[in-house]
């Protein structure tokens, strides 16, 4: 892993090495144990105590191992084994009807990231490698504004063939429910998350909820981001960092979680502001409120498992959608044509 | 808006600001706004939102203006930003073919989802890089005069027309709405405020009156 990728403008927030003590030893060494050498452990230990693995998850993983945990909680790294040589394909042999809209985006994608910022250098052709072969991937879905951003983070801590294939365990669905949607014709699982979101701030937090109403916002304005780009769009990245984390064990319902526990956090301040002002706070939150160690903590001890699941299906009987997760099957072992 | 008690403006125009990915609609807002444009700014996910306040023949006018991401896709989240907007500014890029082409995309997309009436400015941007143009200004100009549409060319990177434009557009609507306010006047004066007695704006209706008694 190369160092210079993790340098950026918003990494000020996260220890500097020399503050890298005894502990954080100790917990690298915990970690390395758990997963054994280069992932060999990590099945057996996540079934025999997955309860451990949660909770180690929850406090962050170690940067040195980021890159690889993902893989393994993804399951992108089964999805590597099992289809070698595709990615090559993909990316060499076809062509994309997405390729001059992916060129487009190349230089608007973590722009001031110092991994991103050269014109053509290494980290603005991963990206395009990684879109473009998604695109061939999946025709259909093809090439969304905001896949950037996911594939970007990706790259910070894998290979490309490596975030590629994380972002087909992401969009297909392997190990939680796929989230193409995010990006299919229509975008329906972003309005599906809307909805869902804002029933939630109504049942959670009522007085807000009530405020949004009579100032008329409503989550498109605010939240379509957070869900589009798993917070990765303009979050700092210490904080991203660890929602994806949780996000990629847990799945989606972190991502409710953190946006309820950032409106609670910012509650008062909030229910002064009208329209405008209100517009504008909720894109711009304080540093305090974004400080993981104390957002993932208020986001955890928020239960919405069961609420969320009655509110898909409400969703969908609203909108005539009979389950379509089952009509549509993950494609997963696809080969490429 | 719930701000009504406390406004600090005479007219609210909603805009929003739509054309293909790519043509310049977040830095003509932010030249617009906050006078900033970026070489490398982010791609807009979603919605994004500015205001700015503004002096139209005397009156405050607060611009209230929606940038919208411009692939085709999200237009499943943004053409329910078009309801309640009285202009649209839409914009292609004059060194890209294809985004001077998808005009006629917008505008139905336009029709189907906006006012009728919604005021619509055409806007070429970066005029700045003329070596490179391939949309002329003379068929952006028919265009423009075939649709019905104010017309300017842009440059958000050298802060070209962009307050020119803006002030067109806000002046048009202005026009409109108050118009029809003046029209909502005169129906209250005709249908009998006069055999009350009521001399309320007669002095400086009482031209107009005539005037919309003829045309009409
Ligand atoms: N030369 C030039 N470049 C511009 C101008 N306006 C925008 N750009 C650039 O065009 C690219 C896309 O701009 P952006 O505002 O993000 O477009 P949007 O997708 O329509 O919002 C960015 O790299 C901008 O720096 C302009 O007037 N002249
Ligand atoms: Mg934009």
């Amino acid at each position: 892993m190369e160092e210079k990728k993790r340098t950026d403008e918003f990494e000020a927030g996260t220890a500097p090495p020399s503050r890298l003590n005894n502990r954080e030893e100790r917990r690298v060494q915990k970690w390395r144990k758990m997963i054994g050498t280069g992932g060999s452990d990590w099945k057996y230990y996540v079934r025999r105590k997955p309860n451990v693995v949660k909770r180690r998850i929850r406090k962050g993983i170690p940067d040195c191992l980021r890159g690889l945990v993902w893989q393994l909680i993804s399951g992108s790294r089964d999805l590597l084994l099992m289809n070698p040589g595709v990615y090559e394909q993909l990316v060499i042999y076809e062509t994309s009807a997405s390729e001059l809209d992916i060129i487009r985006d190349i230089s608007r994608t973590f722009p001031s990231h110092v991994f991103f910022q050269q014109r053509h250098g290494p980290g603005q052709r991963s990206l395009y490698n990684v879109l473009k072969a998604y695109s061939v991937y999946d025709r259909d879905v093809g090439y969304v504004q905001g896949m950037g951003f996911l594939a970007g983070l990706l790259l910070l801590y894998m290979s490309e063939e490596d975030a590629f294939w994380l972002l087909v365990a992401l969009l297909k669905g392997a190990v939680h429910a796929p989230m193409e949607g995010l990006y299919q014709a229509g975008l329906p699982l972003v309005q599906q998350y809307l909805f869902q979101f804002e029933q939630l701030v109504k049942e959670h937090l009522p007085k807000l909820g009530r405020h949004f109403d009579e100032e008329m916002i409503n989550p498109s304005m605010y939240a379509s981001q957070w869900f589009i780009t798993v917070f990765s769009y303009s979050f700092p990245f210490p904080l991203a960092l660890r929602i994806w984390d949780v996000f990629l064990y847990e799945g989606v319902k972190i991502v409710f979680q953190i946006g309820l526990a950032l409106l609670s956090s910012c509650h008062d301040n909030l229910m002064k502001l009208s329209f405008e002002k209100l517009i504008h706070a909720l894109r711009n939150f304080p540093d305090e409120a974004m400080n993981p160690d104390s957002l993932l903590p208020n986001a955890f001890s928020i239960k919405l498992s069961k609420r969320l699941i009655e509110l898909e299906k409400q969703y969908n009987d609203r909108n005539g959608v009979s389950s379509h997760k089952q009509v549509k099957q993950p494609r997963l072992s696809r080969k490429a044509s | 808006m719930a701000n009504r008690l406390d406004h600090d403006y005479d007219y609210l125009f909603k805009i929003v600001l739509i054309g293909d990915s790519g043509v310049g609609k977040s830095n003509i807002l932010s030249r617009f706004t906050r006078n900033e444009f970026s070489l490398d700014s982010k791609s807009t996910i979603g919605v994004e939102f500015a205001t700015k306040t503004l002096q139209v023949e005397g009156k405050t006018v607060k611009a209230q203006i929606w940038d919208t991401a411009g692939q085709e896709r999200y237009r499943a989240i943004t053409s329910a930003y078009y309801r309640g907007a009285v202009g649209a500014f839409l914009v292609y890029d004059i060194t890209k073919k294809q985004t001077f082409e998808n005009v006629q995309r917008w505008l139905r997309e336009l029709r189907d989802h906006a006012d009728s009436n919604i005021v619509v400015m055409l806007a070429g941007n970066k005029s700045d890089l003329n070596h490179l143009r391939v949309v002329s200004t003379e068929e952006a100009k028919v265009m423009a005069e075939k649709e019905g549409l104010s017309f300017l060319e842009t440059s958000a990177l050298e802060s070209v027309n962009i307050d020119k434009a803006f002030h067109t557009i806000l002046k048009e609507i202005f026009h409109i709405v108050s118009k029809k306010a003046l029209a909502a006047q005169e129906a209250a004066s005709m249908s009998g405020r006069r055999i009350q007695g009521t001399t309320i704006n007669v002095a400086d209706s009482s031209t107009n009156t005539n005037k919309s008694c003829c045309s009409t």
